[in-house]
């Protein structure tokens, strides 16, 4: 499935900043991730644990925060969050909450983003 | 002394596909080259499609074939005698533009028209993925069951035709066709959707007609 490659991703980003700051040890990385993307949060957390065994990034508290949608509606042009907690997460279908069209322009919950690492840095 | 620091990092993994499908669909312009990207479930008859609009449509035609191992697919394209690039995603299920955009220098971009890409057999992972093509192309046959639509909601919303193969067996194996074109239409009500029977070349040149006509806009 394709967290593997979302999870390579993630861990490259996370491996370069912390190079980059001259990182001895990552503690905790926060992941944000929309709830339109057709990833599963537990299966990614599960592949970095994995993946980053041999890397600096080891041991780290992997945190994914969930991001809920928000759209704007060409027909009615309601704009701003939906009730997304009974969405089903491999198949959300998006409704407009005012009029119920489906063609709807998503405009968050359609990311994969590496928010912050917490690292601990040589003086 | 150890101290410990919060940094930034607000790097966007989605942005990253985003950002190479553009430079694509860039390159692809510069060269006129009109795109479509084939998606379906394994075995409703992508490959066949794509081997029909060969032999049928106007204009010259590259193929980009993905698939887990895609030696096979990429073997019956060659036997037409056009360009054709072979892309393996091995473990993954889906392409994705960085993939695409390494084989594309391998397509006579100044010499084609239409670059087709096969994409691997799965309705779920490429919803993710944007490729830089212009079109999708939903390939799905009723011999998946006619509820395939309904469960994969997504990849029928990004839709630009809808292609339902097999209708000829529809009875022999209980779908009801005319139930997934409902579907579709539900979750993407401008989409076109075209019920075919490739093997009997049926329904080959209202499909031609979509993509030539999607061209145009």
């Amino acid at each position: 499935m394709h967290e593997l490659s979302m999870a390579e991703g993630i861990l490259k980003a996370v491996i370069e900043k912390s190079e980059d700051n001259n990182a001895t040890e990552v503690i905790e990385v926060v992941v944000e991730i929309g709830k339109m993307v057709l990833i599963n949060p537990e299966q990614i957390k599960f592949l970095l644990d994995v993946l980053s065994e041999d890397t600096i990034v080891k041991g780290a508290i992997f945190t994914i925060e969930e991001i809920p949608i928000e759209i704007d509606c060409p027909e009615c042009e309601y704009k701003g969050k939906i009730d997304d907690d009974e969405l089903d997460h491999y198949a959300p279908v998006v409704n407009c909450p005012k009029c119920g069209n489906k063609r709807l322009h998503i405009t968050n919950g359609k990311d994969c983003i590496v928010k912050n690492i917490i690292i601990e840095q040589e003086d | 002394m150890h101290k410990i620091a919060e940094i930034e990092v607000q790097h966007n993994i989605m942005k990253a596909n985003e950002k190479i499908a553009k430079r694509i669909q860039e390159s692809l312009n510069s060269h006129n080259v009109f795109s479509v990207d084939f998606v379906g479930a394994i075995g409703s008859g992508k490959t066949t499609l794509i081997e029909e609009l060969i032999t049928d449509m106007n204009g010259n035609i590259a193929v980009i074939a993905g698939d887990v191992i895609s030696k096979f697919d990429a073997g019956r394209f060659k036997k037409h005698g056009i360009p054709v690039v072979g892309l393996n995603t091995g473990k993954e299920c889906h392409l994705d533009a960085h993939l695409v955009e390494h084989v594309l220098d391998d397509i006579p971009l100044k010499d084609i028209d239409y670059l087709f890409i096969e994409n691997v057999g799965n309705l779920i992972c490429p919803v993710d993925f944007d490729l830089g093509a212009h079109m999708r192309v939903v390939v799905i046959s009723v011999s998946e069951g006619d509820d395939t639509v309904e469960k994969h909601p997504l990849i029928f919303q990004s839709a630009d035709l809808v292609v339902i193969n097999k209708v000829d067996i529809a009875d022999a194996v209980g779908a009801d066709a005319d139930k997934m074109v409902a579907d579709a239409k539900a979750l993407n009500p401008n989409v076109k959707i075209i019920k075919t029977s490739l093997k009997h070349k049926e329904g080959l040149k209202e499909v031609i007609f979509a993509i030539e006509e999607f061209l145009i806009q």
